[in-house]
């Protein structure tokens, strides 16, 4: 996908939890930590298990949806109107995230379909500016189950 | 170690009081449980006032004080308490706490908030978190537990909406609740749609309000010549945050209530009653499953089947829960003890429990990581 460097500039909310990764596309800013083995989202200052400080780990986005819902009241943070969120079973690191799905996939939305990441403008930062916001978007390729 | 007990209680209905300020609503509460139990304010040696959003609101903070001193009490120690929608059954845990270890042979427990203001918004876990800043609100929390909920044991829209009806029928014989008109199924799926698929009638109203609880040792209860009400358990948790968390089989629930249980020597199958936090109507039915009144995933079913309703198996939320009582976040955990007080003392009226001797209050606050960030449990006896 193409995105021009206006748009690649914008402010990122939430700060640090998601990154441009070139070819591969967006991809979640987590934590590992070599001792217990055990990959976090988003990165903890410290592992809870060992208390070192967790490596900067770039965890894949893709995923499958384990619940979704529509929010249909007043959206916060200039957020569309009605939008939709979610926890995401991530494929790789086995961790079950919160995040926001593409507001164009609603209707389409079922718990088990693939989901990948996208890092697009999305609502407002807390300037009231646009920004970007990492969100998840229905993957339209085979092991889609729709 | 002495044995605390809830010597007197006292509270306003929970309402709209755009003309009463934080510490009117508090102090009027505080002033009716020391009439209750019949005590002078100098009798009391701690005090825990329990408040979640008045600080955010009014700028306020250390506002227990304010409101002891109006009701004469003063020099004591006296701790301000925020724990999200447990801060009112946090309050009591210390208050009982305290009266264990014999810090205290008496204190009072102030559970007060005022949110119905403009500026109040929707509850969230706070502003600066990641997952609010992705659009994570209260409701959306449990209706990501109410579509898995459905999903894994067939739970359905009308069974959630049984509780909503249910609470508003048990609200009818409740003079301090704020709803008090029946609804019937067809009124809660008709409402509007706030989260999918919970309408308005499934979440819990705020209100303002005012609760407050006299706790004191069995001994000096004696002394006082009231029937005392013992608390058999009072237990606090906190979330497991690990992922991935289990939305459909929440463990920090099923942990808190087991512990009660142990702690009281007692089971499921002992409860007269429960009060439980039903911010929404997903939560009361994750609760029953949790406090074992049915088993994992039945808890549709169960409603549905009047299991939980007065005149049911375990009556659960007869003052009408947070769904229609009403929920002044820093009160309910205070007003849910009220309630089970009421029914082991026979003075809850039209709602009565026949014959009630245990009661459990359950509540839970704040959202971590797919997870509560507090869960308390009291198990009450007569
Ligand atoms: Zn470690």
């Amino acid at each position: 996908m193409h995105i021009d460097n206006q748009q690649d500039t914008l402010p990122l909310v939430p700060e640090g939890i998601a990154a441009e990764a070139g070819e591969t596309g967006p991809v979640l800013t987590g934590g590992h930590c070599p001792h217990c083995r055990r990959d976090f989202f988003p990165r903890p200052r410290h592992c809870p298990q060992c208390l070192q400080p967790p490596e900067e780990r770039q965890l894949s986005g893709d995923g499958v949806i384990y619940s979704y819902t529509v929010v249909r009241t007043r959206a916060p943070f200039g957020l569309p109107q009605p939008y939709a969120v979610g926890f995401i079973d991530l494929s790789q690191s086995g961790l079950r995230i919160f995040g926001l799905l593409n507001q164009s996939d609603i209707g389409r939305l079922a718990i088990g379909k693939a989901v990948c990441l996208k890092l697009e403008p999305l609502g407002l930062d807390g300037k009231g500016g646009p920004c970007r916001r990492p969100y998840f978007s229905l993957a339209e390729r085979e092991g889609d189950d729709a | 170690m002495p044995k605390p007990v809830v010597a007197g209680v006292g509270m306003i209905p929970f309402a709209k009081y755009p003309q009463r300020s934080l510490v009117d609503l508090g102090a009027e509460a505080a002033f009716l449980a020391l009439k209750d139990a019949g005590v002078a304010p100098g009798r009391v040696e701690a005090g825990f006032f329990a408040n979640a959003v008045g600080s955010r609101l009014f700028g306020d903070s250390t506002i227990g004080q304010n409101v002891l001193w109006e009701v004469g009490i003063n020099r004591i120690p006296v701790i301000n308490v925020e724990n999200a929608c447990t801060s009112g059954s946090t309050a009591f845990y210390l208050a009982c706490n305290a009266v264990a270890a014999g810090q205290a042979e008496m204190a009072l427990v102030v559970g007060a908030e005022k949110m119905c203001v403009p500026e109040f918004g929707l509850i969230n876990s706070g502003e600066s978190e990641w997952d609010t800043q992705l659009g994570l609100v209260a409701p959306a929390s449990f209706a990501l537990r109410a579509q898995r909920h459905m999903l894994e044991f067939g739970t359905t829209v009308e069974q959630m909406a049984q509780v909503a009806v249910k609470n508003r029928a048990h609200a009818a014989g409740n003079p301090v609740a704020m709803f008090r008109d029946l609804i019937t199924v067809e009124d809660v799926l008709a409402a509007p749609m706030i989260v999918d698929p919970l309408t308005r009638f499934q979440c819990c109203p705020i209100a303002d309000g005012a609760a407050a609880l006299v706790v004191c040792s069995e001994a000096v209860a004696r002394g006082l010549g009231r029937a005392a009400v013992r608390v058999k358990a009072v237990v606090l948790g906190t979330g497991g945050y690990e992922s991935p968390q289990d939305l459909a089989h929440w463990e920090t629930d099923y942990r808190v209530c087991a512990q009660a249980y142990e702690k009281a020597g007692l089971g499921p199958e002992d409860l007269d009653l429960v009060e439980c936090h039903d911010a929404f109507t997903i939560s009361e039915i994750l609760h029953y499953e949790a406090l074992g009144l049915c088993p994992p995933g039945e808890g549709g079913r169960f409603v549905a089947q009047g299991h939980a309703s007065l005149g049911g198996r375990v009556p659960v939320n007869p003052s009408g829960g947070l769904l229609s009582r009403g929920h002044p976040v820093g009160a309910t955990g205070v007003a849910q003890v009220i309630e089970i007080v009421e029914q082991l003392r026979g003075q809850a009226g039209p709602r009565q429990i026949a014959g009630a001797k245990v009661g459990l209050a359950h509540c839970m606050g704040g959202d971590k990581a797919g997870d509560t960030k507090s869960c308390t449990a009291a198990i009450l006896s007569i």
